[in-house]
């Protein structure tokens, strides 16, 4: 395999025009917002989609392509229409042009857009717009983490009977898989937790871990487009990323667990009954 | 300089005075900005934090300092009205509603939160007059919307007129709960099992904040289709009642009966059939009521 030997210039370049492109397309959510919106259903009637997600994204890919030709893209919409969703060396930008769908379909005011970028299958900076509180989240591997030019650092709680944590029930409603999701609720709810919260979007839940609000964030059935940029802002606020099974990070299982710290982690992690769902780059049935 | 309300509380038999009320609702937007950045002040700094009825109901300095200072200038120009508040509750004054021109405050709705630095933050105050509530105000500290709403004039979310959302079908739409104070196994099954039944309806979605009051604001907004909760407190609905039936919505009781203020559980939705039909999917968790004192009610 290849490793590509990279130029930083180049990095802070894509970052500034992540950042830049991040804000035009929370600007197009928001325009959006004032119109009908119609949904489309994806793999189920609710995991939604609709058309500003297709066009935020190929806003996205047309302006990386045109800028950075040789990069590589991974996108949500583009993976949903058949895109394969494999991590390289090579630069790799991997987007999320509307994380929290359902928020913008009904105009619950969470919705986030999320970039990150990776070389060497490393993930190097991270985007995250919640565009209407007009936050923008950014981090850069060792420079720290932002909301707005603000620093960001993580709580420094380590009692978990202090703690808030973040989670969401996500699209899948089978019957078993509800049972494990509520079985994990039920087991930290009663350690007990000072309360649990979801706002509706993963990149946004993660900022929140990023900025001290909570002390832990996990879900089960996110993808890598949900958590590649909050990865970075969650891990440059001084938290870090794990597996629910308490193995490291693995951007494509669709499982994450980011905590402002080791004590919160793994007390989290007991309470977790995991699953596996069909991984992000697993091969597409034909 | 004496209020206008002061003339009209010597008539007290002359029905209301529509103007008098619209002053009082002014005074409670000047009331609650200026608690809000009390607030955001706080937020910044330490905080004393202790528990109130379980481990996870928390209060602080904060939540007292605040109701003090709204409680002290709103008594101060109308001295002949009753106040009720989540703090002086606490510190034992009756939490009952008479026919008196009665203020209803949560000094700060999301306590854990502001603990947090979480920022779901809200001042909610509340006025009802024979008994009927009359006027709504909550005020986000965080970003300063603020939300408001009188009787018969609208509901409106800084200056723009509220419309709820009028989604009759359970399967698109999106719910907001919260959790309650007790943590016991036995009632978080109960609370675990409501929310598993409208998720699995399917619905859209369920989210929690952390804050009441501004999750019933989300209600009104349209932002959202229905909300309910076991064990919130007569301060936390006065307000947003007022401000989800002026946006078009329907509040009730978890049983489908009419809105019970002090019974500490409440379903809110855009329309009468969705609150009936979220009714419907509960098993009740039961709190105390606000007013045990004088309770001869179940």
């Amino acid at each position: 395999k290849m490793r590509v030997i990279f130029v930083a210039n180049v990095e802070v370049e894509a970052m500034d025009h992540a950042v830049a492109l991040a804000r035009k397309a929370g600007e197009m959510v928001r325009e959006a917002l004032q119109n009908e919106r119609s949904i489309m259903c994806k793999s189920s009637s609710v995991d939604l989609v609709t058309q500003t997600d297709q066009k935020v994204e190929q806003l996205i890919v047309s302006s990386v392509k045109e800028k950075f030709p040789t990069h590589s893209f991974i996108g949500e919409e583009s993976v949903a229409a058949g895109q394969p969703c494999v991590l390289t060396n090579n630069p790799t930008w991997i987007v999320d042009p509307v994380d929290g769908t359902t928020n913008f379909v009904h105009g619950y005011p969470f919705v986030a857009v999320s970039i990150a970028f990776a070389v060497n299958k490393e993930l190097e900076f991270g985007v995250v717009y919640s565009c209407l509180e007009d936050k923008m989240y950014t981090a850069r591997k060792g420079k720290g983490a932002f909301c707005n030019g603000q620093p960001l650092q993580v709580s420094d709680q380590k009692e978990i009977n202090q703690s808030i944590i973040a989670t969401e029930f996500g699209s899948n409603r089978e019957p078993e898989v509800v049972d494990k999701i509520f079985s994990t609720m039920r087991n930290i709810l009663c350690l007990p937790v000072h309360g649990m919260r979801g706002v509706g979007t993963a990149a946004t839940n993660m900022c929140l871990v990023a900025s001290g609000c909570v002390e832990a964030y996990y879900e089960i059935g996110i993808h890598c487009w949900d958590v590649a940029a909050g990865a970075v802002i969650v891990s440059e606020a001084g938290g870090l990323l794990m597996d629910v099974d308490g193995g490291p990070l693995d951007l494509m299982s669709r499982r994450v667990l980011a905590a402002n710290n080791k004590t919160i982690a793994e007390r989290i992690i007991k309470e977790i009954e995991v699953f596996k769902p069909t991984r992000d780059d697993a091969p597409m049935d034909k | 300089v004496a209020s206008p309300c002061l003339a009209e509380a010597a008539m007290s038999s002359a029905g209301e005075d529509d103007r008098c009320w619209a002053d009082c609702m002014d005074v409670a937007v000047r009331m609650a900005r200026r608690a809000g950045q009390v607030v955001q002040e706080a937020v910044k700094q330490e905080k004393r934090v202790s528990s109130k009825s379980t481990p996870t109901d928390l209060v602080t300095e904060a939540d007292q300092q605040v109701e003090d200072l709204i409680i002290s200038t709103l008594r101060e120009k109308f001295p002949s009205h009753r106040f009720i508040g989540e703090e002086s509750s606490a510190e034992g004054e009756e939490c009952i509603l008479t026919d008196s021109p009665t203020w209803i405050i949560d000094p700060i709705d999301g306590t854990c939160n502001f603990v947090h630095s979480f920022p779901m933050v809200a001042v909610s105050i509340g006025f009802a007059v024979k008994k009927e509530l009359e006027f709504g105000v909550i005020y986000h500290c965080f970003d300063g919307t603020l939300y408001t709403a009188r009787r018969g004039h609208g509901a409106f979310c800084n200056g723009v007129r509220l419309q709820v959302s009028k989604e009759k079908d359970i399967s698109k739409a999106l719910i907001l709960t919260e959790i309650g104070a007790k943590r016991d196994p036995a009632t978080l099954d109960i609370f675990l099992g409501n929310m598993k039944k409208l998720l699995s309806a399917p619905v859209h979605g369920v989210r929690i904040i952390g804050s009441s009051t501004l999750a019933l604001c989300h209600i009104a907004t349209g932002a959202a289709e229905a909300y309910y909760q076991f064990g919130l407190h007569c301060w936390d609905i006065a307000a947003a009642a007022v401000i989800i039936r002026e946006a078009g919505g329907c509040v009730i009781d978890t049983t489908g009966a009419p809105l019970d203020l002090m019974s500490r559980r409440v379903v809110a939705a855009g329309s009468r059939e969705m609150a009936e039909y979220v009714a419907r999917q509960l098993q009740p968790i039961s709190y105390e009521r606000d007013d045990h004192d004088q309770g001869t009610r179940p």
